[in-house]
């Protein structure tokens, strides 16, 4: 019997199952709870590196189950869905534990860590996804499974930033659908293809594709929070650290990113993409983003709206890599969708490490905060010299490609994109590493809590210090294989364009 | 067996200190660490006098692919006096620190600047290159604002924006030498680049990129204010080591020695020069011999900047000119270290050793002048020797320039002897001098002896040639320095006779350190300004009206009644049978285009 398409249906229910055991628990049930999220996310982690494996060999994953007549859901293993869910469940264990010691004793954790594992679930799907209602389906799952979290402390401005979220989400939605449809109605088929679904589709249709085109932008464009669609997710930041840490670098934001490379690359196809004349006008609206985003930062004084603004930033870069069009390009943007997620998430539990031992929330609190705890300012550090780009952190190989490949395409200006946002990050990171590292520490710090550490709790500092480990590793071992950069590279080579 | 144990030596002149500087972290390692830190850089040391040409090590597996090698004399050399230099200024620190607190936190910046000073000689390729000069860059921050003064933190401010910009040109700088040569190896690129489409931008990406560094004039202002400011072991490397390495970073990438480039030759000569001479002139009004100092670091690396550009001009001399930029480096960086120490050393000591102290000063402070039989001489000297090798205009230019630049020189290194022999207030007893003047003195000797190994081959009898040439700018040098220190004594004491007090409208007027940045900080803080409102109000504010009148049309559309309107009107016949009209011609039409 050929269990390969058993793998991503067991991957999806890896998570799923102990996310739907863990609503009916009761409240006090730790134990259990801990024990179910944990060996759901080891046993994904598994999974996906199985699967990693075979890809890598040429193997392929396919599960194909009737949805209506005509249409299926796929769950489809190829390797930029594997990019995807390998830094989805890579992260999803680490910040499993650090919620564990985050939410430690603060109620209403069974519905939390649920919704915490759908979530998962549907990034796993939007991830997996081989065909555009497939992806839908799970993406719109997303949204309902990240609304209970942002909203999770209840307080008057959580549920409106929910609120808020919502609006912006279901609306995003409904133009993804419509889009979809749409082009259904054109085609007949929405199943991915590498080098692209519309290759050869007539003259006569260019009008009505580049009208899709922009309601499918618009739609994942609300995710991926391009400007003038972000306005969400600064407001979003009022979650708890653990989920900000996986809205911004996996789930939400990276699943819109993650859709504008499926719909570019395997719907358009890259190179027809191009000839209708879209990506020019995506790739203006990702360096307006990139440079919007780094402007708005700037003048933040609460840490977590300023790395919300960075976000906003630094996911464009994707998008960016992306719209360059080049086989180049695409690798530095591919692989920035793995190297962000490092960074980003070092960057919020670091923020939350702050904002949980010793109440710091703004980056006017957080002088002399690095002697007080310097192994999770140390990792900070990484995360900001990686979003600043300089080596040897991860950020600066994807910026190094987005370079080359943006000069291969003949698309000189991005360099001074690229340049501009490394002097924009610059300046927002660096004073704060500044006052965290070279000024005097207050007498006392607004909220402390004393826990068995020196520094803070084991569950809370672990965490940031591995995926700082892996933010610089990715970009220090960049050359090895299995490296972030060599699977962009097998992406590009594989699936995008002809060898 | 021995070449293997060298190979082994390669690795380690850059892991040594990083390791440690990591290993700071544990409070209990601290103590035994910081003890071991000023040693780190012998493997560098020994790797520089013992290693074999042709040593190379490669790491396709690190960053994009990594080489390090020792590739020819001028590595060699560069290694030779960064290593030397990290080396004493580390025990030197040792003792300049003794008894303070913060010598641990001195020590993490000291080593990750150090790896980074040492990897960027041994790098071959464009990005580990790039990834050691963004470590030392980065670290020696920690290094400027030490003393965290307000003195310093500005110093520290105005340097890490200079930091920033230059990295970012340097950035663009190698990403559009990459994709023009399709190579990220140095030797590589140097010749791609020599029929490179974008060789211009790149060029002045570089220029800008590693001019910060090296203190091009205009790119400068950071270099007063943050070399004085800094701890002196500190101000020693920073002056004497890591400002080479912009020198190192035009080596390595421009296309010397490939093509004549008679523009970029001139423009490196020009702004080499002026440097020389401004260096000289604002040093001349400064009254702390650091600044002096750094002044002089700025004028030095005009003339290293001016023979760039000699070789850009003369690609078939080119292979001659290398090895003299190269000792002049050597040179430079010697005699500026030694001397920067000992500043720190004299203001430990007082009575006859403080004497004994400043007479020892005159060694390198001569050696920088290119007073006879000092390495300066020989520096000099072989310089001048490559002048006739421009194109003809500029040569006479030259040989007024160069000779007047020494005689500039002389008399600013007159102006710091005679600062440093003014006591100060606030002079010694902080530190034990003994542990100081060790390491400084080994410095001075190296000063002496050391340039003189490493003499091109050349003429006999130049020596001969050399020491006349080098007495008169000296001497001439001296007398006016004498003759300016005479006339305002004279100055001051007939004053003195009038007002009976000394009034400071009779000394030198200053010109503040940072000199340009006084005039540019005035446009510049209004257009920061107006960026700041851009980010901070219009943005949002722009955002927020557009979101306002969205939702002010919105609710201002009565959408019940227009929606029974509406139903109202297309319940009344006529309407209802326009209505069924017109779409029965609707469908006729699709159906007749069908």
């Amino acid at each position: 019997m050929n269990l390969d398409p058993w793998v991503p249906i067991l991957v999806i229910a890896s998570s799923l199952l102990p996310g739907l055991i863990i609503f009916s628990l009761a409240e006090n049930s730790v134990r259990l709870r801990t024990g179910l999220n944990l060996t759901g996310a080891l046993l994904n982690l598994v999974l996906v590196g199985w699967m990693l494996w075979g890809v890598y060999l040429g193997h392929r994953y396919e599960a194909r189950l009737a949805l209506l007549p005509d249409l299926e859901l796929v769950l489809l293993a190829d390797t930029l869905s594997l990019l995807f869910i390998t830094l989805s469940a890579v992260l999803w264990l680490v910040t499993t534990v650090y919620a564990i010691g985050y939410l430690k004793g603060s109620p209403h954790r069974s519905r939390f860590f649920g919704f915490f594992s759908l979530c998962v679930t549907s990034t796993a799907g939007v991830s997996l996804a081989g065909n555009l209602i497939t992806f839908l389906l799970f993406y719109e799952l997303l949204t309902l499974a990240t609304y209970p979290l942002i909203m999770h402390h209840g307080t008057e401005v959580a549920r409106r930033a929910g609120r808020s979220y919502l609006v912006y989400t279901i609306f995003g939605g409904a133009l993804l659908l419509l889009g979809t449809v749409w082009l259904y109605t054109l085609t007949g088929t929405l199943e991915f293809t590498p080098r692209g679904l519309l290759n050869g589709m007539g003259e006569e249709h260019r009008p009505a594709l580049r009208a899709i085109f922009a309601l499918l932008i618009a739609g994942l464009g609300v995710k991926a929070a391009l400007v003038p669609l972000h306005g969400w997710l600064p407001q979003a930041m009022v979650a708890p650290a653990p989920v900000s840490a996986l809205l911004h670098a996996v789930a939400v934001v990276k699943a819109g990113a993650f859709g504008i490379v499926r719909i570019v690359y395997e719907v358009f196809g890259v190179e027809f993409a191009a000839g209708l004349g879209v990506t020019a006008p995506l790739a203006w609206l990702a360096a307006t983003t990139i440079i919007y985003g780094s402007l708005r930062a700037l003048f933040q004084d609460d840490l977590k709206r300023m790395l919300a603004f960075s976000t906003v930033s630094q996911v464009s870069y994707i998008t960016l890599g992306v719209a360059i069009v080049g086989p180049v390009a695409t690798i530095g943007g591919m692989v920035h969708l793995v190297h962000q997620g490092f960074m980003k998430i070092t960057l919020f539990l670091c923020a939350g490490n702050l904002a949980e031992t010793l109440g710091v929330h703004k980056i006017s609190e957080m002088n002399g905060v690095g002697r007080r705890m310097p192994w999770t300012m140390a990792a900070f550090t990484v995360g900001a010299f990686g979003m600043i780009g300089a080596p040897p952190v991860a950020g600066f190989i994807s910026k190094w490609y987005l370079g080359l490949g943006a000069l291969e395409a003949g698309q000189g200006w991005v360099i001074f994109v690229l340049a501009g946002s490394s002097l924009l990050t610059a300046s927002y990171f660096l004073p704060v590493l500044h006052a965290v590292w070279f000024r005097e520490p207050p007498v006392c710090w607004p909220k402390e809590h004393h826990f068995g550490l020196r520094e803070t709790a084991w569950a809370l500092l672990l965490p940031p210090l591995a995926t700082a480990v892996m933010a610089l590793g990715a970009g220090l071992l960049a050359a090895m294989p299995f490296s972030p950069l060599n699977w962009a590279k097998l992406i590009a080579a594989r699936e995008f364009y002809l060898p | 067996m021995k070449e293997a144990l060298i190979s082994l030596i390669l690795p380690l002149t850059v892991l040594c200190p990083l390791v440690l500087a990591v290993a700071m972290a544990p409070n209990a390692a601290r103590s035994t660490v910081a003890r071991l830190a000023p040693w780190v850089p012998l493997p560098a040391l020994l790797l520089a006098v013992l290693a074999p040409s042709n040593l190379s090590l490669s790491l396709p597996w690190l960053l994009l692919g990594t080489r390090l090698a020792l590739v020819n004399d001028t590595a060699r050399l560069f290694l030779l006096f960064t290593a030397l230099l990290w080396l004493l200024s580390g025990i030197y620190a040792r003792a300049y620190f003794s008894g303070q607190q913060g010598i641990h936190r001195f020590f993490v910046y000291f080593l990750l600047s150090m790896t980074g000073n040492i990897g960027l000689i041994l790098a071959q390729d464009l990005t580990s290159f790039y990834l050691f000069f963004t470590l030392m860059s980065f670290a020696s921050y920690g290094l400027v604002v030490h003393e965290r003064s307000s003195l310093s933190l500005h110093a520290g401010r105005i340097y890490i924006i200079l930091v920033v910009i230059g990295e970012v040109a340097l950035f663009s700088a190698l990403v559009l030498a990459t994709t023009a040569t399709k190579s990220t190896e140095f030797h590589l690129v140097r010749q791609g680049l020599a029929q490179a489409e974008s060789r211009d931008l790149i060029m002045l990406l570089a220029l800008i990129g590693f001019g910060i560094k090296a203190g091009v004039l205009g790119l400068h202002m950071w270099l007063p204010l943050a070399h004085p400011v800094a701890p002196t072991p500190a101000s020693a490397v920073l002056s004497g080591a890591m400002i080479k390495a912009g020198l190192l970073g035009w080596l390595q990438l421009l296309p010397l020695g490939e093509v004549m480039l008679l523009q970029w030759g001139e423009a490196y000569i020009t702004l080499g020069l002026a440097a020389a001479f401004y260096g000289v002139l604002v040093g001349l009004t400064q009254r702390d011999p650091k600044t002096l100092l750094a002044y002089s670091s700025i004028s030095q690396m005009g003339i290293l900047t001016m023979a760039v550009g000699l070789g850009l001009m003369s690609p078939a001399a080119y292979p001659v000119i290398l090895p003299v930029i190269t000792l002049y480096a050597l040179h430079h960086g010697l005699s500026k270290g030694a001397l920067f120490l000992g500043v720190g050393v004299i203001r430990a000591c007082s009575g006859a050793k403080r004497r004994r102290v400043w007479l020892a000063m005159w060694l390198p402070a001569l050696a920088l002048a290119g007073a006879p039989l000092t390495s300066g001489m020989a520096a000099k000297f072989l310089l001048k020797a490559q002048i006739g090798n421009a194109p003809d205009t500029w040569v006479l230019v030259l040989q007024t320039l160069l000779p007047a630049s020494g005689v500039a020189t002389a008399l600013l290194v007159g102006r710091c002897l005679i600062l440093l022999h003014q006591p100060r207030t606030g002079d010694s007893g902080n530190h034990s001098a003994r542990g100081l003047v060790w390491p400084w003195a080994l410095l001075v000797t190296a000063v002496a002896v050391l340039p003189w190994w490493f003499v091109p081959e050349t003429p006999e009898r130049w020596i001969h040639a050399a020491f006349t040439a080098s007495l008169w700018p000296v001497l001439l040098g001296a007398v006016l320095a004498i003759a300016a220190v005479g006339w305002r004594a004279r100055l001051v004491r007939s004053r003195e006779r009038v007002d009976g007090q000394l009034s400071t409208r009779y000394l030198m007027p200053q010109i503040p350190p940072g000199d340009i940045l006084v005039p540019m900080s005035r446009w510049m803080t209004p257009a920061l300004t107006h960026v700041c409102r851009l980010a901070e109000e219009r943005l949002p504010t722009r955002r927020e009206v557009l979101l306002s009148s969205l939702k002010k049309t919105w609710s201002n559309m009565h959408w019940q009644g227009l929606l029974a309107t509406i139903e109202s009107s297309l319940s009344h016949w006529p309407t209802a049978l326009v209505i069924l009209v017109l779409l029965g011609l609707l469908a006729a039409a699709l159906a007749i285009i069908a």
